[in-house]
């Protein structure tokens, strides 16, 4: 091969894993940006609906907690409204327990995603680091040998992102999640 | 007398619901904010429970459980596992390591004083 056609291999190597490196880690930047998103709307969702029912709850016992404080005497539904009002907000705050634990999913989604930037950072320092060492008057054989340094380390480094950013968070959706006594 | 729980987990978020929903059932809840801080809890109280997550700083849920089955007082002692992780591999991990039982997050408050109770009564 001559001497022209083995730079050119090796900086075609070089741009391909820069390209497929950083194109991995972004899909999945974008796969846990999504993620969070859709955990985000859902939790908001479902806690905007545990707020109404609760307060649809209190508003339904108004009358009767109003004719109690007046001194009257609770009718017979005034009895059966009041007396099942603690587990009617129990079950709505329950619901709403549920979907605020969206906090500590998002918060890992949103770590995960941070921690992948700052490596996608590094990654480009590392190239900005070997294409300064090399100088206009470099001949060709030390580009090679430099292009093939680099295009190793930029594996290795995206290799090392990866297995740090085990996907731990797997749901999309904030019902509660399966349980298991072993 | 009521029993105690160490409710381990690094999102303070997660540990005041759980907090609540135990204690609104008539447990005492005791909280620690990674695994270092839920060891050293267990070793300076007894308690007779453990719901720890799995990922967390300094020591994670699995590290936690394998130290505390080395406890005097602790080998037997149910460790449940309250985590964002549900793959097969990290439940068997759990397992090995001597987790009683797993919960995948989000918890329902309900369905977690039912696994409580039928834990330790």
């Amino acid at each position: 091969m001559t001497r022209k056609k083995i730079l050119g291999s090796h900086v075609k190597r070089l741009l391909s894993g820069v390209s497929m490196h950083g194109r991995r880690h972004l899909t999945e930047v974008e796969t846990d940006l999504v993620q969070t998103e859709l955990l985000l709307e859902e939790a908001i969702d479902k806690l905007t609906a545990s707020f109404m029912a609760v307060h649809s709850a209190v508003g339904a016992r108004q009358e009767a907690i109003d004719r109690l404080l007046d001194g009257g005497t609770p009718t017979p539904e005034d009895r059966e409204l009041l007396a099942s009002m603690s587990g009617e907000v129990g079950l709505h705050v329950n619901t709403a327990i549920t979907s605020m634990q969206f906090q500590d999913m998002t918060a890992q989604l949103i770590e995960r995603t941070l921690r992948r930037v700052s490596g996608l950072r590094d990654f480009l320092g590392t190239l900005s680091e070997h294409g300064a060492e090399i100088a206009p008057e470099t001949d060709s054989e030390e580009i090679v040998e430099r292009l093939g340094k680099v295009s190793m380390a930029l594996a290795i480094q995206s290799l090392e992102l990866r297995s740090m950013l085990r996907r731990s968070v797997n749901q999309k959706h904030l019902e509660s999640g399966d349980v298991e006594l072993f | 007398m009521a029993k105690t729980i160490l409710a381990v987990d690094d999102s303070s978020s997660l540990r005041q619901m759980v907090a609540f929903s135990l204690k609104a059932a008539g447990y005492n809840v005791v909280e620690a904010v990674d695994g270092q801080d839920g060891l050293d809890k267990a070793k300076q109280q007894t308690v007779d429970l453990v719901l720890t997550d799995q990922n967390m700083p300094k020591m994670d849920g699995l590290q936690l459980i394998k130290t505390l089955r080395t406890l005097p007082g602790y080998a037997k002692t149910p460790i449940l596992m309250l985590t964002t992780e549900s793959s097969d591999e990290m439940k068997n991990k759990g397992r090995a390591a001597g987790a009683n039982g797993w919960l995948v997050k989000p918890f329902d408050p309900q369905r977690l004083i039912e696994v409580v109770k039928k834990v330790i009564g």
